[in-house]
């Protein structure tokens, strides 16, 4: 009796065990695609792969926001009339009194970004130092970090942007993370972007179709 | 062959695990059979089956390359059949290479064919096997065209799985991916075959790929439409690999489901497997001007095609796998494509996972596509 007793135990294990062994075997061994990332995840130990030689034709700059450290391409150096100091050596105020000393400047220029009661000139730039932008509340903002002002409004594209969800990453998606900023896509004077004809059109598809 | 070089296709029919895990378990002892089983003639399942499977295709699961082209048990008129066309091809390279007339570089090029023509399959090749063949393909490319091209073989990294987000709000229906993609991935200019189709929708109707137009030509974005793209979602559970019947389509270690070109076979059982539409056939043979072809180049990825095989999106292997983005996520004006390494608990790719509400198309085929959208 007890060895009939002893054979079952025996067999109920073996039944276990292969049973186990049988799911574990299974072509995949994760449930899911999330199981899978979320399991093999756990000790990523990074890659060889870098992201350096994709990006190296950049000059960038490093920022942190939140959680996200990452680089964003350098700004000032692709001003073509930077520094603004160069001309404007007195305050604005002072040099719009006696308009018809100096040509005009920036007159291509014109605001199209929100309306007249948001923005102006002014809302960004720095009437008594060209040189540096402004916040909402007239803190100094470097031009390389002009992406603070956008912050300021669009708080839900910054926080995407933050994370990678919007914008535009830069040769490669191995890190160090280098992504374009706000006005590499969009011009902060006119953000809107106009509609264009498509960069191609398949004929073939129109035939195979008759 | 050793028997624990495991190169062959082995039918997965869970049972040699089975086998393994009882006789490990097992107190008794004994390796096949229950504990208390006596030695009779009872054959189990398991051993039948492997009986049978060694019985009609046994010996083919230990052969590879070589072997399995010239051991196999056929028929007289399929055997005639394989020793004409190898005659044609061996008398072609025979007469060549012991011709006094022809120059070493016929010879060469019939060697290159020949070995070419008697290759194993890729997936199953070791890395120097691999060089071997990319090896033969530039010299081959070289020795018909003058011009040097560049070819990598270069294997899955390890920690590394490829994923893909789209942002349905930011698409605008530009197609400069399209144009970038079939550049990239030196497609026929001929048929205009395209592995990314950009779909125009009206919105309020949902995705309603019955009503959606992938080829319009307007000025874009439309109004009241939005744009969403599709190609081949590199699938974790794929169905075309599931369905190929030569193996020439799997799933590598990174996620990528790549293609052998010179061993599929053109039956385009994938084609009809896939529930995206993300594989494209060469009605033709494919056709690309000298200037135009790009040169970088790798065996699973857009190096050249030939008539009758299969080919699609493969996230541009040449360049994903050495660290660049996908020739249509760079090319995207809108930064509406995220691709990166579903491993990395860093990467942009896994926060828009963690952090948008992001879908996938026909989630309950169970095919687990990497390939994820999502909304602003």
């Amino acid at each position: 009796m007890s060895k009939y007793i002893l054979s079952t135990k025996y067999w109920s294990l073996i039944l276990c065990i292969s049973i186990l062994y049988s799911c574990k075997n299974h072509e995949d061994e994760y449930h899911s695609i999330h199981d899978k990332i979320e399991a093999k995840s756990k000790d990523y130990k990074g890659t060889s792969i870098s992201s350096d030689s994709y990006i190296d034709h950049v000059k960038t700059v490093e920022i942190t926001e939140g959680n996200h450290t990452f680089l964003i391409p350098e700004r000032k150096s692709q001003l073509q009339s930077y520094a603004c100091m160069e001309c404007h050596t007195k305050p604005l105020s002072e040099m719009q009194k006696n308009n018809e000393l100096y040509k005009k400047a920036h007159w291509n220029i014109s605001l199209n970004h929100a309306n007249e009661n948001i923005m102006n000139c002014i809302t960004c730039h720095n009437g008594k130092n060209m040189d540096k932008l402004h916040s909402l509340t007239g803190n100094q903002i470097d031009f390389n970090n002009s992406y603070v002002l956008c912050s300021q409004c669009h708080t839900k594209q910054f926080d995407d942007w933050k994370g990678g969800a919007h914008g535009k990453r830069i040769g490669s998606w191995a890190p160090p993370r280098a992504s374009l900023t706000c006005v590499n896509c969009h011009d902060p004077h006119k953000p809107h972007i106009e509609s264009r004809w498509p960069a191609r059109f398949n004929t073939e598809k129109v035939k195979e179709r008759k | 062959m050793s028997d624990n070089n495991k190169k062959w296709f082995s039918l997965n029919l869970n049972f040699s695990s089975k086998q393994k895990s009882s006789s490990d378990s097992c107190g008794c002892g004994k390796t096949t059979g229950g504990c208390n089983s006596s030695t009779d003639n009872d054959v189990s399942h398991e051993e039948f089956l492997d009986a049978a499977v060694n019985a009609s295709i046994g010996e083919e699961r230990r052969k590879d390359g070589f072997e399995q082209v010239f051991d196999v048990k056929m028929d007289r008129r399929t055997a005639f059949k394989k020793l004409t066309a190898s005659l044609m091809i061996g008398a072609g390279a025979v007469s060549t290479s012991c011709s006094m007339i022809a120059g070493e570089e016929t010879k060469e090029k019939a060697q290159i064919d020949w070995e070419e023509q008697f290759k194993g399959n890729y997936k199953l090749m070791t890395d120097e096997e691999k060089q071997g063949t990319v090896d033969r393909l530039v010299r081959s490319y070289q020795l018909r065209t003058g011009k040097n091209i560049s070819m990598s073989s270069k294997n899955a990294e390890e920690d590394v799985l490829f994923g893909y987000a789209f942002n349905i709000s930011k698409c605008k229906g530009y197609m400069d991916c399209v144009n970038a993609c079939v550049e990239e991935n030196n497609q026929d200019r001929d048929s205009q075959m395209q592995y990314i189709r950009i779909h125009e929708m009206k919105e309020g109707k949902g995705f309603n790929f019955n009503e959606a137009d992938d080829n319009y030509y307007h000025e874009v974005p439309a109004e009241g439409h939005f744009y969403m793209g599709t190609q081949c979602f590199h699938c974790d559970n794929p169905p075309c690999v599931e369905v190929c019947p030569v193996q020439a389509t799997w799933r590598e270690d990174d996620g990528l489901v790549v293609i052998d070109y010179d061993w599929c076979v053109g039956c385009r059982y994938c084609m009809a497997a896939c529930p995206y539409d993300g594989r494209r056939f060469n009605w033709s043979k494919p056709e690309v001007p000298e200037e135009e072809v790009n040169k970088n180049q790798h065996y699973l990825g857009n190096r050249m095609r030939k008539k009758g095989v299969m080919e699609k999106c493969t996230f541009c292997v040449q360049r994903s796998r050495a660290g660049q983005n996908p020739a249509c996520v760079e090319a995207c004006p809108t930064g509406a494509r995220i691709f990166g390494n579903l491993l990395d608990p860093e990467s942009t790719i896994r926060w828009v996972l963690e952090n948008k509400k992001v879908f996938r198309l026909k989630e309950d085929l169970g095919t687990e596509p990497k390939f994820w959208y999502f909304m602003d």
